[in-house]
């Protein structure tokens, strides 16, 4: 229980920090007020400080494919809400909302939050955790 | 003949295990027990009983103000601002006792020694009663010297007074990009204590000295007692994707190629490559 509040409260401090990796750089690069929801299969996960990052291949409407470069929270941080460089494998389908980079280009950020399997189920069951 | 050796060999040893038990004994009954992981309480703002940013009301100088709110101008036009860390340039000191992933604290006689798993930080508080040496090279950590006090007079210490010189830029109190003065004569004093009520709380009441500021600022960084901790190796270089080029900051994919971070943004000035005169 305690736990759980704790996970709470930090949830909440990311949140009002405004970022998944909020200590190591801003996220002014990311656009926050346009979240962008991406399906699509996960090319690699780096389970790397300071920031994971999820290689997603998305189909567009047209042409080949895009590979995504989705920045998540540091490992440090999410080993501790139950993660592992093992919770994503290559081939995984994902379905996430992301803040997109404001360049346009293929970048973006994430946060434990708002991400699933595409089929709905949680990347990592929180409530098992507790 | 042999005998008689062996006997005093083991007598010896027997009476110098004893002294070296009695004299660890005594040592740890003589310093708090701060063993364990120590996990921050609160957001990554330097002063965490307040919002990030300008509702820290540091006290900086009208020159100062100045260089902080031109980094909030550029954050809030997609840049870094002030913050130097999102090239894996280390906080420093005072910023690294914002604590942002734990820290443990080795309590030895002569050096107290904290270890911070964010940016791999390690910090030696000296306590053996040295002073200041003649000529210190500055260091992002900076130099620190430390004091045990026994607040109570109980035969226990229960505060350690640090104080910390030498430290070396760029550093800023933290992510928004709060300034220290560029002349990097920063002097931070500490006082370290576990909370009376509940031991499993630890206090550090942090007073930065700088040029960049009109008075001392005083915060009170808490930490909560994790006794079964999780611990993760943090090696800054190995994720990075994000590098300072000229005045810019720009974005390496995955694949290794430059990406833009913002809207319009110039690629860098390639003047050093062949390709770029052609």
């Amino acid at each position: 229980m305690k736990r759980h509040l704790a996970e709470q409260l930090l949830t909440l401090a990311l949140v009002a920090a405004g970022g998944p990796a909020l200590a190591h750089h801003s996220f002014a690069m990311f656009d926050q007020d346009n979240p962008t929801e991406l399906e699509g299969l996960v090319v690699e996960f780096k389970f790397t400080n300071p920031h994971t990052f999820i290689l997603l291949q998305v189909k567009q409407k047209e042409g080949e494919p895009t590979t995504w470069n989705l920045e998540g929270g540091s490992p440090s941080a999410l080993v501790r809400d139950g993660w592992s460089s093992k919770t994503i494998k290559p081939g995984d389908e994902l379905k996430m909302t992301i803040w997109p980079l404001r360049s346009g280009a293929p970048g973006g950020a994430w946060n434990v939050n708002q991400i699933n399997f595409r089929d709905g189920r949680p990347v990592v069951d929180r409530a098992k955790n507790d | 003949m042999l005998r008689r050796s062996s006997i005093g060999s083991v007598a010896i040893a027997v009476a110098l295990g004893a002294a070296m038990a009695g004299a660890r004994a005594h040592d740890e009954a003589k310093y708090p027990d701060w063993k364990g992981q120590w996990v921050r309480m609160g957001g990554i703002q330097w002063d965490p009983s307040k919002p990030l940013g300008r509702a820290e009301l540091a006290p900086l100088t009208p020159e100062y103000q100045a260089i902080f709110e031109a980094g909030l101008a550029s954050q809030a036009a997609g840049g870094q601002g002030n913050d130097p860390t999102y090239t894996c340039i280390p906080p420093g000191m005072p910023r690294a006792m914002t604590v942002v992933y734990p820290m443990e604290i080795v309590v030895m006689p002569e050096t107290t020694y904290i270890m911070i798993e964010y940016a791999n930080q390690l910090r030696r508080i000296y306590t053996d009663g040295r002073d200041w040496p003649e000529a210190l090279e500055p260091s992002f950590a900076g130099y620190s010297i430390g004091k045990w006090e026994d607040e109570d007079q109980d035969g226990r210490y229960d505060a350690l007074l640090i104080e910390t010189r030498g430290m070396k830029g760029p550093r800023t109190f933290d992510a928004s990009g709060i300034p220290l003065h560029k002349d990097n004569q920063t002097i931070v004093k500490e006082r370290i204590y576990l909370d009376k009520a509940n031991p499993n709380i630890l206090h550090a009441e942090v007073t930065t000295t700088d040029n960049a500021l009109t008075r001392p600022w005083t915060v009170i960084k808490n930490y909560r007692r994790e006794r079964k901790p999780i611990w993760f190796e943090y090696v800054c270089a190995e994720g990075n994707h994000h590098v300072a080029i000229g005045k810019e900051n720009y974005y390496i994919s995955q694949d290794g190629y430059l990406m833009p971070t913002r809207k319009n943004q110039p690629a860098p000035d390639l003047k050093y490559f062949n390709q770029a005169r052609q």
